[in-house]
């Protein structure tokens, strides 16, 4: 790296602190990132400095805070259930047993029960969080991996990746009402604020489809080619939307890139160089930066949202798979 | 112009600065739903052409009895991608199964495509060894059928250009292609090459020294073996005799029956590693494959029949995938343009090795990477990262489109 570059970098970079650190009175700041290989979560303070690792069941893939804060769930593939971590004192304080291989989970609107895809048995469940009781289960296509319930916790959205499909459940009567039928591979969603459209990333059709909520069809496929890439070089999983519902980020998997888009265009602002393989990004709270977990190079790249520049990156452990920031 | 080549377009565009993501067309309508679509499903059947009694399947017993690889039919592979599939179908109003027909011969084999074709059928997966499966393709000729071969990886099989023919079993080429771009990384320029007596062991050797010639690699000898231990032939039944006298980076071996290849190990004159056969192994699948979904597919297929995936499983099951796509996605019951599709680039299959596979226009031959793996890791896969393409990096395995020829 040149002299030049690297002042530029070190000159964002505290920038950077600057601007994340006053202002943001709740939260402890810390940024958790769950590490598929290594088995735990590794946690940076504001300033991307490590402070701690938390030993975890096997395989940590997605994590949600509880509404205060004050817990952290994980989903751990490999043992089959979703640790919990307290964010005070940063241990695993118990664990809420699941079907086989959770991948992702959502906490419902009312804060008490998880909607878990369960990847090796095809189906999704909702657990109350309190008791771990499973109190709905959905089959689904092979593979299931994103889900997303609207907020008036009427309607979760399920894709399922080995069958090109997102399934539409009516969570009252718990059966599937709709099946759409996307691009190849469909990961993950977004849920636009005004809850109208949902985004759904399709890793091998190189495509994110847009679903209209209103009537359940796919209205648009945005396609993300990063200069000097081929199509199918372009793999998105993971995404993340702004508060104000204007600007997208989404990872771009083998293409090393993360593109933002702004979503009421659909057109890219631009887009930024990470490490290998990014799946899984987070935004801070004042959404100036975004923390991207590169999959494939053990380590998490840190985005300037103003200047769409890669501000630094940062070892993690191995396979580091979902990032979310306390702040 | 194909979709692909309309992006490549679309992405200088963007380099010349318009800067926006490209918003498609529209999808056909393709969702459904299941309290309004209560009519009668349409019934589809998929053909499975296989041979009775089909050598290349059985159990494979060393002396004693030692079980080295339990009875591995591919059709397994197949019920496991209409499964896999019943989602896509339910949702599309198809219920598909498959029609499966055995014969000992190749006449009853003909005849049962006959069958098939009379009922209505369109696609037809063929899991026959590669000498007839070429004599039944020409009887079968003027039969509406496309016939899509699972387990036969002979190079002549491409080069038919026979475009009712269509194979999702890795060719022999790409096979040693992908050894060979593995070896040009690795600086491992120098091979001694060991073949057995089959056919079928010529035709890998021969395919690897193609691929070898391809990226210029050294193959300084070519020797063949026997298991048979007459003393007077021991330049080609001892292992140590038969890998002496010369200097090599590494020895491949290609060795149908698998026996000698077995023994090979540890035994060369020289301390090398063994490709091929044995040691580091190509195949279209691996069953410790930890990435990109294929750990559930593996378990979901070690549930459905007990042992692992083998590389013809999966082409078995990427296949039956790939019919069963075109039918949901042609957005038309005509057979022929669900034929078209399944054959364009519109095609994305998801065979759950980290790309999307389609077939090559030139030869029906399915993209598809190459995993290099032991016994019980896959150690790379190819196309390797070094090795770049000026329209699809799959197209550094086989035979390119340049290189091809009918005869």
């Amino acid at each position: 790296m040149t002299g030049a570059i690297r002042n530029a970098l070190g000159a964002a970079l505290a920038a950077l602190v600057l601007y994340a650190s006053p202002a943001l009175g709740a939260g402890t700041g810390l940024v958790f990132v769950s590490n598929e290989k290594s088995n735990e979560v590794v946690v940076y303070d504001k300033n991307f400095d490590r402070v701690t690792s938390i030993p975890t069941s096997r395989r940590p893939r997605d994590m949600h805070f509880n509404p205060d804060h004050t817990l952290l769930y994980v989903s751990c593939g490999d043992d089959d259930q979703i640790d919990v971590i307290d964010v005070k004192t940063l241990k695993v304080v118990g664990s809420i047993p699941t079907g086989p291989s959770p991948e992702m989970f959502q906490l419902a609107p009312d804060g008490k029960h998880f909607f878990v895809s369960d990847e090796e048995d095809s189906r999704v469940e909702e657990l109350e969080i309190a008791t771990g009781k499973d109190v709905l289960d959905v089959p689904t296509g092979p593979e299931p991996e994103g889900v997303m319930p609207t907020p008036d916790g009427k309607t979760l959205y399920v894709t399922a990746e080995a069958a090109d499909m997102v399934h539409v459940i009516d969570l009252g009567s718990g059966k599937v009402v709709k099946n759409i039928i996307v691009g190849t591979r469909p990961r993950r969603f977004i849920l636009t604020p005004d809850g109208k459209e949902l985004w759904v990333s399709c890793e091998l059709s190189s495509e994110v489809d847009v679903i209209d909520r209103a009537t359940n069809t796919v209205t648009s496929q945005l396609t993300f080619v990063p200069p000097g890439f081929r199509e199918e070089d372009v793999t998105p999983v993971g995404m993340t939307i702004t508060k104000d519902g204007s600007k997208a980020i989404l990872t771009l998997g083998r293409s090393n890139h993360v593109a933002i888009v702004d979503t009421r265009t659909k057109q890219v602002l631009g887009y930024v160089l990470v490490g290998s393989r990014p799946w899984g990004v987070d935004l801070t709270k004042d959404e100036k930066t975004a923390v991207v977990t590169n999959g494939l190079s053990d380590d998490i790249t840190i985005v300037d949202m103003q200047s769409m520049k890669p501000v630094k990156s940062v070892p993690a452990g191995r396979t580091p798979h979902s990032v979310i920031i306390d702040d | 112009m194909t979709r692909r080549r309309l992006f490549a377009a679309a992405a200088c565009l963007l380099l010349l600065g318009t800067g926006g993501a490209l918003a498609k067309v529209k999808l056909p309508a393709a969702s459904t739903d299941p309290a309004a679509a209560n009519a009668p499903a349409r019934a589809i059947a998929i053909g499975w052409l296989g041979l009775t009694n089909d050598p290349r399947h059985a159990p494979v017993y060393a002396y004693t009895r030692t079980e080295l690889r339990p009875a591995d039919d591919p059709v397994a592979g197949a019920e496991m991608g209409i499964a896999d599939e019943k989602t896509i179908a339910d949702a599309s109003g198809l219920a598909v199964t498959l029609d499966r027909h055995q014969a000992p011969d190749a006449a009853g084999l003909v005849a049962a495509l006959n069958a098939m074709a009379k009922a209505g059928e369109r696609f037809v997966l063929v899991d026959l060894p590669g000498d007839l499966l070429g004599a039944v393709a020409a009887q079968a000729k003027s039969l509406d059928l496309t016939l899509i071969n699972v387990s036969a990886p002979d190079n002549s099989l491409r080069d038919l250009c026979d475009a009712k023919l269509l194979h999702t079993a890795a060719s022999d080429r790409m096979e040693t292609d992908a050894l060979v771009q593995f070896l040009r990384v690795h600086n491992w320029n120098n091979i001694l090459v060991l073949e057995g007596q089959a056919p079928r062991d010529k035709a890998f050797g021969d395919s690897f020294a193609a691929s070898a010639a391809r990226l210029r690699l050294n193959v300084v000898a070519t020797r063949s073996f026997t298991l048979k231990r007459d003393p007077a032939n021991r330049e080609a039944n001892n292992a140590a005799l038969l890998t002496g006298g010369v200097d090599y980076d590494v020895v491949f071996i290609a060795d149908s029956d698998g026996e000698f290849a077995r023994y090979l190990p540890f035994t060369t004159q020289l301390p090398r590693p063994l490709i091929g056969s044995a040691g580091l192994v190509p195949s279209a699948w691996n069953w410790t494959f930890e990435r990109y979904g294929a750990p559930q597919v593996n378990s979901r297929f070690i549930k459905a029949t007990g042992r692992h995936m083998s590389g013809a499983d999966w082409a078995a099951w990427v296949a039956a995938r790939t019919v069963v796509d075109a039918y949901a996605r042609a957005g038309t019951p005509d057979p022929n343009a669900v034929d078209a599709y399944l054959r364009s680039d519109q095609l994305r299959a998801d065979g759950s090795k980290g790309v999307t596979l389609d077939y090559r226009p030139w030869d029906g031959q399915m993209r598809q990477p190459i995993l290099l793996g032991t016994e019980d890791a896959v150690i790379d896969v190819a196309p390797l990262s070094a090795f770049q393409h000026q329209f699809n990096t799959l197209d550094t395995l086989g035979e390119d489109e340049p290189e091809h020829k009918c005869p």
